[in-house]
């Protein structure tokens, strides 16, 4: 056991230093980012920006530095100057990046000239790096600055508030999905073939054939945007909370800000994560239930003479829920993922969003560091599911 | 002397039923699921509609007419003297036309995904059950690390870096002809929805290649294999004669639950803005874009939402159907 979880935690440290270093690099070769706008504003040349400007803007974003100097840097935060041991440096004359990079236009295949980085004209040395500011490393819990949302301020500021936001989401859509759809799936399971089940199965497969941005729409239109215009009472959609106050008929005035305004905003987004959750897991439930109910064990309590609900609850439910446990715990990464969609379809000022936002405004360290959070957080959530695997069901050995 | 008896020949049809062929079983079980039925004979229509896209449409998807902006239900074109039977949208296109040719793009994006992710599963999971030792170690290693990373947060940032670096991965042209003869688009648009189906099918052929292994695993150890081994048959005879005909049931059931959720994935792409862009339309950035305007016209996010759901509905009543035809054990 103890060889097992030490090789997979290792094995886990493995996929998440991989899959970050292959994100770097992708990122790094994506056009954009700082340096586009700057570009067009010279070549419009409205504003005469010099050559030693474009140097001091590349090395604020640590761009004229090479991508595993700076992988390295984003990761660890090394190296920041030479190598010293011993009052003696090394590898002070090593380069490590391009200062003023040699440009050229060049014909490409399509028939048009575009600027392309020949060479160098002036290379960075290690030692020209001793001084500059620099990230404590992200495996250490700095995320870096960010370049654009919230320029030159910590990632981790930006992180701290939509994470609550997305936490708030996640969290309650966990706990109503639990309480509303293992009893949906028991019931389901134990009436089957009843006019219940029916009508359940089918929900529930639409449920899960539905796509959650179509529903997100769908919510706003039914709840939101129809009944507000024809003064009926509505549930507000869109951000967290309001900006200004607002009167909603029959629930009256709503002061932007208060615990009532945040809780009717919650209402929209939750009831899309839920409801597509709850197609899922109580499909699984029911599932496994009606494979429960068929076991010799079963019909040994039923011909003991004990009731419905001790058969149901204590000898059936318990091992119904062995396969479900290893679910659930294994989808908390994936609804940070659904929470990308759903926060985007109601501007939920959470993580999700903040990514999509962050891939479309090039700002690479605030996005890098939300896929390196999500990617840690999938990787424990696979550790823990094959764990619990063993720890709920005994007749399973790690190997 | 003796009376020869006379013994009457067997009638063999008296006594045996009669006989089907496993397609004609397996048809028979289809037949008999309703919403499976309802469902082929939806998306035949869909498929009939966007296959005759071109004939159907009225406009062009991508012509422009300057001026008329939201065009109500069936108002006619001066010009053309063709009616626009759902308007126009926000910069004067026939939003039927779109729709419909968005039908063809999307389905057929979702078709090409499928094929690719479940031959190159087949590929994968055959080799890698078949022979097992270090091949399969590694490949499934490989299959599992990939399945560790969280997808749709990666598929945002590969999809943001080819669609803004459309030259990184060099396509050939006989494919960007072919893709976009399928899609009515020209090579250069073609491009961007052969970088969508690699970016889907790059990820999709994962769990084809572990369903693929499990099934070979468990029909490697048949005795009709060992059989054919004694006859002298290649490993590759073995696989392709043998594991690929027989696990090609679970193969089916899961590439048409893979349409399904293609359809979606693209569309979820389109509308998080890192799928195929406008002017090239899609189901998924026409709803993208009612956004905006739903609060004036709140019947437009159906127009292309509807399509989406229906299309996934239908896959997974058809993938439910089929699972029930080819293998009724599975049956949940």
């Amino acid at each position: 056991m103890t060889a097992y979880l030490i090789r997979r935690v290792l094995q886990g440290l493995l996929v998440i230093l991989i899959s970050a270093v292959a994100t770097y690099v992708m990122l790094s070769f994506a056009p954009g980012g700082p340096m586009a706008g700057l570009r067009q504003t010279q070549q419009g040349n409205r504003v005469r920006i010099t050559e030693e400007d474009i140097a001091r803007i590349r090395a604020s974003f640590e761009l004229d530095l090479t991508v595993p100097i700076r992988f390295s840097r984003w990761l660890i935060g090394a190296p920041t100057g030479p190598l010293v041991i011993g009052g003696k440096e090394y590898f002070a004359d090593m380069v490590v990046g391009c200062r003023k990079p040699l440009e050229a236009e060049v014909l490409n295949s399509s028939g048009k000239y575009e600027t392309v980085t020949v060479g160098c004209k002036e290379v960075v040395y290690l030692k020209d790096i001793v001084g500059r500011r620099t990230s404590r490393g992200i495996l250490f819990g700095d995320f870096g600055l960010s370049w654009k949302i919230l320029r030159d301020r910590p990632v981790s500021t930006l992180l701290e508030s939509r994470l609550s936001k997305t936490l708030q989401l996640i969290g309650l859509e966990t706990i109503l999905s639990l309480l509303i759809g293992i009893p949906l799936g028991i019931y389901s399971a134990v009436k089957q073939y009843s006019t219940f089940d029916y009508i359940f199965t089918t929900l529930a497969f639409m449920g899960s054939a539905m796509p959650s941005f179509f529903f997100g729409l769908l919510l706003i239109l039914l709840f939101s945007i129809l009944p507000k215009s024809a003064g009926f009472m509505y549930i507000p959609a869109g951000l967290s909370e309001s900006v200004r106050d607002y009167v909603i008929p029959v629930i009256g005035k709503v002061v932007a800000g208060s615990a009532k305004d945040r809780t009717l905003h919650l209402i929209l987004p939750v009831t899309v994560l839920t409801l597509i959750n709850i197609a899922g897991w109580s499909r699984f439930i029911r599932a496994s239930m009606l494979d429960v109910l068929r076991q010799d064990y079963v019909r040994t309590a039923r011909a003991k003479g004990l009731s419905q609900n001790v058969v149901i609850l204590k000898h059936a439910l318990r091992n119904a829920l062995i396969p479900f446990v290893t679910i659930v715990v294994f989808t908390i990464p994936g609804l940070f993922s659904g929470a990308i969609i759903t926060e985007s379809i109601f501007a939920w000022p959470g993580m999700g969003r903040l990514y999509i936002i962050a891939l479309s405004e090039y700002d690479y360290p605030v996005a890098m560091a939300i896929f390196f959070i999500l990617a840690v957080l999938t990787v424990i959530a696979t550790l823990l599911r094959d764990v619990l695997y063993t720890i709920v069901d005994p007749r399973i050995r790690l190997s | 002397m003796t009376v020869p008896a006379h013994v009457d020949p067997l009638q063999a049809e008296a006594i045996t039923i009669e006989e089907r062929s496993p397609f004609q079983v397996v048809m028979r079980r289809f037949v008999r699921h309703r919403l499976a039925m309802v469902s082929m004979a939806v998306m035949f229509v869909i498929f009939g509609i966007t296959i005759l896209a071109p004939v159907i449409a009225p406009f062009k998807f991508d012509d422009l007419r300057v001026g008329d902006y939201f065009l109500p239900f069936g108002s006619v074109d001066q010009a053309t003297g063709n009616t626009h039977y759902m308007g126009t949208d926000n910069i004067g296109r026939d939003y039927f036309s779109r729709l419909i040719y968005a039908g063809r793009i999307s389905l057929t994006v979702a078709m090409l995904s499928v094929l690719i992710s479940e031959v190159l599963g087949i590929l994968v999971g055959s080799v890698s059950g078949f022979y097992g030792g270090w091949v399969d170690a590694l490949l499934m290693r490989f299959v599992e690390f990939m399945l560790t990373i969280p997808t749709l947060p990666l598929l945002l940032i590969i999809s943001s870096m080819l669609l803004r670096n459309e030259d990184l991965i060099p396509i050939p042209e006989p494919v960007l002809k072919f893709v976009g003869n399928l899609m009515l688009l020209g090579p250069k648009d073609a491009r961007n929805a052969v970088l969508i189906v690699i970016v889907l099918a790059g990820f999709g052929w994962l769990s084809s290649a572990q369903l693929m292994r499990g099934t070979v695993l468990s029909l490697r150890e048949q005795t009709f294999v060992e059989a054919s081994r004694s006859l002298g048959a290649t490993d590759i005879w073995i696989i392709l004669k043998h594991m690929i005909p027989n696990a090609m049931a679970p193969i089916i059931v899961d590439a048409s639950l893979g349409l399904a959720g293609y359809v979606v994935a693209e569309a979820a792409l389109a509308f998080l803005g890192f799928g195929i862009q406008d002017p090239i339309p899609t189901w998924g950035n026409m709803l993208s874009a009612t956004q905006q305007y739903m609060f004036d016209k709140p019947w437009l996010p159906l127009v292309p939402g509807l399509p989406i759901f229906v299309c996934s509905l239908a896959f997974n009543y058809i993938g439910d159907g089929l699972r029930d035809a080819l293998d009724p054990r599975l049956k949940l």
